[in-house]
């Protein structure tokens, strides 16, 4: 079975590690201990001290908080509780012009702005930009993902989460 | 111990008793217990691995014996092994669309009594490309022949090709024009095409008089057939070698160990839960010749996809809010859709190559009757099936990707697949003949990102996992077109991190030739049918088509005066309108006019795949070479991505200014926050617009469809803006 050092994984994630080296990766087989070595790696990242549960994004996690499993950007800004839809508690920016669209695709054809909308996600304090939907007007903001976070750390990693509410 | 009295059941009780033990047991067959493999592991794996070379040499052989470039040069084709059921056992290489559409197939004709009449006997070949049959669309033509030992049935042999050209109302297979199937080409409704390994005399007459160009057809169905025996006669050496007995129990543990290393596969490389995504097409087609009104002429199609994985591992697709059916082409059918699933799978989840029926068992697709995923009639049309296909596995790619992103294997994550716009071509060959064909460079455009690097640049599709253009000469052989470019499309792909890859674009001189129709199916510009991930943007919409007639170009040429080469990176005044007089002419959506003659110019784009990432993250060096290469302007380098790019002092070269790019990117951020506003706020502040349908028709046409269609998607509609039970959106 495959295993990697942490400073592997540090590199993969950090897409600087040499491509012959992330080619083999690619092609061998998976490291069952990816999961904690990846949190590792991430929770250095981070300046706060709650702990990482789960990545949800490039810059997004579902960390344990003293605000209980809160989805929390990089920069420490919370967006809610993680059974919620983290983008309900962000900023947002529409560009829904030609001149709005067009400095985002300066040379190529671009949509109907009547049919569809860019609609920008982003962290209140750092301004980092977490996901961008491509949406018809009136289309309602999705919730892309509830994970099954009980269930994923009992079942699939055998190591049950404490109660939500006991830690708070 | 092994049934005997099965082998003598009627096939169709046997595929019953089949179902009725999967159900019963939750395991293929009822196969509780892997026991051929626990006996013996390195004979068991062995075998699978021999099935497998069987079926890849076969393919091989059936390349070299097929005339159609699509076949030869791309590989659009893929053969196949299934047990007497019609359970795949093991595939060959090439297009994994068709892993369960053979099967549907085959089962389709054991339900149907195909064992009385006309009857399955050893030498028999039955073909089919009726997609409500089982397959995913009419150029998509299989053959299967059965394989028997010892006087019994013990399993088929399949074979796919993706045909050039199908007869249908224009030229090529990917008939946008038709808006039922009485207009898609020539369909072969699981017919016995041949006895004896021959293929039938009148069957061949047929195809020769209902296709523009029946070489094509007619060498693939001999390279199937060929394929087929090949296997079939590998098959029969190989049980001769094992035994009867072991083959019938060692075939079904296969597909059951499928299942399972589908389940364990989804437990190691995911996280359970739901995942949600959308993405839309959009179709115009006021005005255009040849299309019926039968339906609306412009419309925009939204595909919500939700995706649950449970803590079993099993994977379940949800269509639920889709669009309905329609009369035009891209309608699909359960086994397209199972199609679309196999394809994304095999590539994301099953690298190994073993993948085969039990993959399926793994998995379930829940088609919403009447919406164009699973049609209540069977009389639409389904010729540009992957027209929707495409981008709803292109979500798909994306859902499992966040599931990847989430368990630390951020090296399989992929924003994914592009939709492919087709380019088909008929009329009088540069030969002076008659000819019809579609053009299958689409077949390499570019991917999406991934989280640790950019997306291919011009070699990938999601539908051919061997993704290739062919080369230039060889489609200059077929078609009265002469390449005076291929060139990349600057800032093609989505920004991002990570960008998308690159697409290309084609330009041809309309040579030899006074009556050369072009058609392309697929898109319009007016939305993107692919998003980005993690913060990156989605790529560009599909290009618009430019062609210019009547042009000076010969002497031009004559003057030795530049010729363009592509559009360039002017929005407002192409390469073309630059470089060439003539009729200039700019159309969106299928491409379908008045035959073009010698000298005309056209153009035609393929797609690029969305970004990944925060786009001022992008790595400023990697950027500067983007630039110099063709792949960025620089102009977007600094005004979408935020890299100011200086010329190096002493090279003739592009350097990132880093300092400048870091105060730059400050800038911006701050920008970006200033510009924006708190979600809730925005919701408030549109839930008026939404209130008073204040949409463009075909935006207001879909919502008020997919709230009829779904009580599901109308509650969730109704409550995110705050409106009351009995809303619906008017337009």
């Amino acid at each position: 079975m495959s295993r990697y050092s942490k400073q592997t994984i540090r590199e993969l994630v950090a897409g600087t590690l040499p491509w012959h080296q992330t080619r083999q990766i690619m092609s061998a087989y998976k490291d069952d201990s990816r999961f904690f070595t990846y949190l590792d790696v991430l929770q250095e990242r981070v300046a706060w001290k709650d702990r990482i549960l789960l990545p949800i994004g490039d810059h997004l996690f579902i960390a344990e908080t003293p605000n209980g499993r809160v989805t929390k950007c990089e920069c420490g800004q919370e967006f809610g509780h993680y059974k919620q839809n983290w983008k309900l508690g962000a900023h947002i920016r529409v560009r829904r012009s030609e001149a709005a669209l067009r400095e985002i695709y300066p040379n190529s054809d671009i949509p109907d702005p009547e049919w569809m909308e860019i609609r920008e996600f982003l962290c209140q304090s750092c301004g980092t930009l977490h996901e961008v939907e491509a949406a018809a007007p009136g289309y309602p903001i999705v919730h892309d993902f509830e994970p099954d976070l009980e269930g994923f750390y009992r079942e699939w990693l055998k190591q049950p989460l404490e109660a939500e509410e006991a830690r708070r | 111990m092994l049934d005997h009295a099965k082998a003598r059941m009627p096939l169709r009780e046997r595929l019953l008793d089949s179902e009725r033990l999967m159900a019963e047991t939750g395991c293929y067959d009822g196969i509780t217990a892997l026991r051929l493999r626990r006996q013996d592991p390195l004979k068991f794996e062995t075998l699978h691995t021999k099935l497998r070379a069987f079926c890849v040499s076969a393919r091989e052989m059936a390349r070299r014996i097929s005339a159609s470039p699509g076949v030869r040069e791309v590989g659009e084709m893929v053969v196949a092994l299934y047990t007497p059921e019609g359970d795949a056992i093991a595939l060959s290489n090439g297009i994994m669309v068709h892993v369960h559409t053979m099967s549907r197939f085959i089962k389709w004709m054991i339900r149907e009594g195909y064992e009385a009449d006309p009857g399955i006997r050893p030498g028999d070949i039955f073909a089919n490309n009726d997609a409500f049959i089982g397959t995913v669309q009419v150029p998509d033509v299989m053959d299967v022949v059965p394989i028997f030992h010892s006087g019994e049935l013990i399993g088929w042999a399949g074979a796919v090709c993706h045909e050039l050209e199908a007869g249908g109302i224009t030229p090529g297979g990917d008939v946008c024009l038709a808006q039922e199937r009485f207009t898609e080409g020539l369909f072969v409704c699981a017919e016995k095409i041949g006895t004896n390994d021959e293929i039938r005399r009148d069957y061949v007459i047929r195809c020769e008089r209902n296709l523009r160009m029946p070489i094509y057809w007619v060498l693939d169905e001999k390279a199937k057939v060929a394929s087929c025996i090949d296997m079939r006669e590998n098959l029969v050496r190989l049980v001769d070698e094992i035994g009867l007995d072991y083959w019938k129990q060692v075939s079904k543990e296969f597909i059951e160990e499928g299942r399972l290393s589908q389940l364990a596969r989804t437990r190691q490389l995911t996280v359970p839960g739901i995942y949600r995504g959308h993405t839309f097409y959009g179709h115009v087609t006021a005005g255009k010749p040849g299309f019926q009104p039968l339906g609306d002429p412009d419309w925009l199609y939204n595909i919500p996809v939700e995706m649950e994985i449970t803590t079993d591992g099993k994977i379940t697709l949800d269509f639920e809010g889709t669009q309905p059916w329609g009369y035009h082409s891209m309608n699909c059918t359960p086994a397209g859709m199972d199609g679309g699933m196999f394809v994304t799978l095999t590539q994301h989840m099953n690298f190994e190559g073993l993948v085969n029926d039990g993959a399926w068992l793994a998995t379930e697709l829940k088609l919403p009757k009447g919406t164009w995923t699973n049609p209540d009639n069977e009389m639409v049309a389904t010729a540009t099936s992957w027209a929707l296909l495409l981008p709803a596995y292109g979500v798909f790619q994306r859902l499992l990707s966040r599931g990847f992103l989430a368990r630390g294997f951020v090296e399989e994550v992929f924003v994914g697949q592009v939709n492919s716009p087709m380019i088909e071509m008929g009329g009088e060959s540069q030969y002076g003949t008659l000819f019809g064909m579609a053009h299958f460079e689409c077949a390499a455009a570019g991917s999406g990102a991934l989280a640790i690097k950019d997306g291919l640049d011009t070699a990938y599709v999601g539908w051919n996992p061997e993704s290739d253009m062919g080369n230039i000469e060889i489609w200059e052989q077929n078609m009265p077109m002469l390449y005076i470019g291929r060139s990349i499309l600057p800032n093609s792909g989505g920004s991002g991190r990570y960008r998308g890859g690159c697409a290309f674009i084609s330009t041809w001189l309309v040579s030899k030739s006074s009556h050369l129709r072009l058609v392309t199916s697929e898109h319009s510009s007016r939305v993107f049918d692919n998003g980005g991930l993690c913060g990156g943007y989605p790529a560009p919409t599909c290009q618009m088509h430019r062609a210019v007639r009547d042009t000076n170009v010969g002497a031009l040429i004559a003057a030795r005066k530049p010729l363009p080469h592509t559009i360039g990176t002017d929005p407002h005044h192409s390469d073309l309108e630059k470089l060439v007089e003539g009729r200039h002419v700019t159309d969106e959506g299928p491409y379908i006019t008045a035959p073009h003659k010698s000298g005309d110019i056209f153009t035609h784009s393929y797609n690029g795949g969305g970004g990944y990432g925060d786009v001022l993250e992008r790595d400023p060096v990697k950027t500067a070479h983007d630039v110099e290469n063709g792949f960025l302007t620089a102009e977007a380098a600094r005004g979408v991505f935020g890299i100011v790019l200086r010329e190096a002092a002493d090279a003739d070269r592009l350097e990132a200014d880093l300092e400048a790019t870091a105060i730059l990117r400050g800038r911006m951020r701050q920008d970006r926050i200033a510009a924006s506003m708190p979600v809730r706020a925005w919701i408030a502040e549109e839930a008026g617009r939404v209130a008073a349908s204040d949409f463009a028709p075909e935006v207001g046409k879909m919502h008020a469809n997919a709230m009829r269609l779904s009580r599901r998607f109308a509650s969730d509609f109704r409550s995110f803006w705050g409106l009351s039970e009995d809303f619906t959106v008017s337009y």
